[in-house]
Parts: C-alpha cells; structure tokens; sequence
C-alpha cells in the first residue's frame, strides 16, 4: 500500500498539507517533552536530565520495530521509502560541529523554533545565529564544496553495510535503548541528589 | 520503579524480538491479480518470429532470447545466441539474473509457445517487465521463418515482402537451400563445329 503519494493513494498535492500537519505534531512533541528548554536538553551532557535521548531513542526503536511491522502487513514498501545518501566525511566533520554548537547553544534547530514558539530570548538569539551561520555556509560553500560532496556511500542503511538482517539490528537497538532508559534513570538519580532541582 | 515503565519496557522488548521471526517469512515481490490479468490480455506481450528473425540477423544487443525448453531439447535445436533456461529451473536465482534488466528485452520460446507463455506469466507475477513471448514458439519459427510458404501471386505487397524477408531470413539462418527455378535454367547447347575439310587434290 504504501508510501501513499509514490503508489498514486493520494496525489503529490497533498505534500505540503502532511508536512505541515507533520510539523505541527514534532512542534508539538518537542515542546511536550520539554525540548523548548535548554537547560533540558543539556542535561544530558552533564548527567542530570536524559530526557533527549530517552525521547529521540524512543522515537528510534519505535519507528525501526514499527517499519519492520508495516512492512510485513502490506502497508508499507520498505523499497520505496527514500535513504538520505551518506557522504561519510562531511557528516562526521558536520556531527562534530554541530554537537560543539548544541552544547554551546543549548538548542538544536528544531528545538530552538519551539523556544521561540514560547516565546525564549534565548531561542531566538539561537536561531539568529543559525541563520547567520546558514549564511555564512551559503559564501564560503565554494571553499569546502568538494569536501561537502566526498566519501558518497549512495543511499545506504547499516544493514545494507553490514549484511546484518534489519529485524536483528532493530532488535540490538531496542535492546541498547531500552537498558540506557534504565542506566540513565539510575544516574539521574543519583546525579539530582547532589543538585538543586530546577524548575523549567 | 514506576511499574508503567516496566510494562512499556516489556511490550518494546517483545515487539523488537518479534520482528526477527516475522522477517523469516519471505515474501516475493508481485504484482497484484488484476494487473496481471489486465497485461495477460495484452497482444503486445507476444512479439512475431519476424520480428526475433529481423533483430537476431541485425544483432539488436537489447534482445534476449531465452529458451525456456529442457536442456537436450535446447542442445539439438535453439535459436542463435540463445540462452537456456529450463522451465522448472526458471526460479533459481541464477535464471533470475537474467530478467528485469532495464534496456533488455527478453524473448521467451519454446516448442509450441505454451511453455513460454507460462514462464511469462510466473515472471509477470513476480513483477518482472519487459518479457515477451514468440508467437508460435519454435514451430511457428520453421513454418514461418524456415520454411515458409509462397503466397498467392495475388497477395498483397507487404505478404510478398514479408515472404520475401522469410526467405532471406531462412538463407541466413539455414545457410541457402532454396528452390532454383529449374525452367528458367539456360541451355547450354554445344555447338559443334564442323571440320574444315581441306580441298582434296590440287596443290
């Protein structure tokens, strides 16, 4: 059955109708979680709130396990779904810089437009930057643009690398999620004895 | 520990061990009954020996001509350049390799065109595209392409024409055993020439 728009269900105009009812829901998720604040978002840099990676793994093992389902009920062709291609290089470099940017900023881009949404100075001084810096890219893309195209893997997953079955690598991620909930619950708590509980 | 996170650990952890057995279950790709049905009623899944006869001579490197007969069937008559593929070994993966192959068209034939037209439809099923069939399987290739008949010199231009190209074809496949119009042979009398005598007497 699906993807619904490649498989003619509905038409491509309805793109942008999902994409914004889709943003909405993320918008609304990130908020929900808490994501508007930073010092949540940090927290699990320094070991006192896990909450980005409990919600972000969650969503990770949710959507591998759910895929594999929806594949094998007919509702989903797994062939169809588009892979973002990997260039191997730039996005290690471009990983670095933005994991050096989210514990400086305390946001990552999305989570900064749900600050802005409740209205965050800090948000929108953040999302000032990230278009500074989009911008900055943008003049000084000629200088790094043979980087930004190198080590082009094409649209491949790890388990088209590996050879290691997807339903087994589903499994060893939902297995590793679910102990770092566990983990990461245990230090929290020992970590916020120490400290002062914040309000957000 | 809050018993809710225990309960949604567990259901996770079994959803995700469950998906191991169920991609055990292999499912081939295929296409659904009405499509297939609909492209079953298509004539232009059958292409005309002409037209296999007129590409293998032009040496069209997008046709594929797959004999879908058993092996020593294929060993004591096939068609040039063809590959054999035996009908019950049709879904090994090796066979496999040869269909589905973007800018190839693959020509299945057999003895009468019923075989051929049965692993046209298995492979349609499993959402292969661009086969085709010889109409008439190798019979219709001797009755039309080996041997073909005269038309009634009545006939149209294009049936002569196209007896004409059969003919050629059957030259270039069977090497030229054609029929020399035995009453348009010249004669060849040999005319013997009289002896000059020499004058007999005198000097």
């Amino acid at each position: 059955m699906g993807p619904l728009i490649p498989n003619g269900i509905i038409t491509g105009d309805w793109n942008f109708v999902i994409a914004i009812l889709l943003g909405i829901a993320f918008g609304f998720i990130l908020e929900a979680s808490g994501f508007s604040s930073s010092r949540n978002i940090v927290g699990v840099f320094y070991g006192y709130n896990f909450v980005v990676l409990r919600v972000f793994f969650t969503a990770l093992i949710v959507t591998m396990v759910g895929l594999l389902y929806f594949d094998y009920f007919g509702w989903l062709n797994m062939s169809q779904i588009f892979i973002l291609p990997t260039f191997w290089q730039p996005m290690l470099v471009g990983g670095v810089i933005m994991g050096l940017g989210f514990i400086m900023g305390g946001f990552c881009p999305g989570t900064s437009f749900t600050a802005i949404a409740i209205g965050k100075i800090d948000g929108l001084l953040f999302t000032i930057g990230l278009y500074l810096g989009i911008g900055m890219f943008s003049l000084a893309f000629p200088l790094f643009g043979d980087f930004y195209n190198s080590g082009n893997l094409g649209n491949v997953t790890v388990s088209d690398i590996t050879g290691i079955s997807s339903s087994w690598l589903a499994l060893t991620f939902t297995i590793v999620a679910l102990a770092a909930f566990w983990v990461t619950m245990l230090i929290e708590k020992k970590v916020r004895k120490r400290i002062t509980e914040y309000k957000f | 520990m809050n018993r809710n996170y225990i309960i949604l650990t567990l259901i996770m952890l079994i959803l995700a061990i469950g998906t191991i057995f169920i991609s055990q279950r292999q499912f081939t790709k295929q296409v659904p009954p009405e499509e297939l049905l609909w492209d079953v009623l298509q004539p232009t899944r059958f292409v005309s020996t002409d037209l296999v006869a007129k590409r293998i001579i032009e040496k069209d490197p997008s046709q594929l001509l797959i004999d879908v007969r058993s092996a020593s069937q294929f060993e004591s008559f096939s068609l040039p350049g063809a590959i054999n593929v035996p009908f019950d070994s049709l879904k090994t993966s090796a066979a496999m390799a040869y269909f589905g192959n973007p800018g190839t068209k693959v020509v299945l034939f057999s003895n009468d065109g019923i075989l051929a037209d049965e692993a046209w439809i298995l492979l349609r099923r499993l959402a292969y595209k661009n086969n085709y069939v010889m109409k008439g399987g190798l019979n219709g290739w001797i009755q039309t392409i080996i041997r073909p008949l005269a038309p009634a010199e009545t006939s149209s231009e294009k049936v002569i024409e196209q007896y004409n190209f059969r003919r050629a074809a059957s030259m270039y496949f069977i090497g030229s055993k054609t029929d020399v119009n035995k009453s348009q042979k010249a004669k060849i009398t040999f005319v013997k020439r009289k002896k000059s005598v020499v004058a007999a007497g005198g000097c």
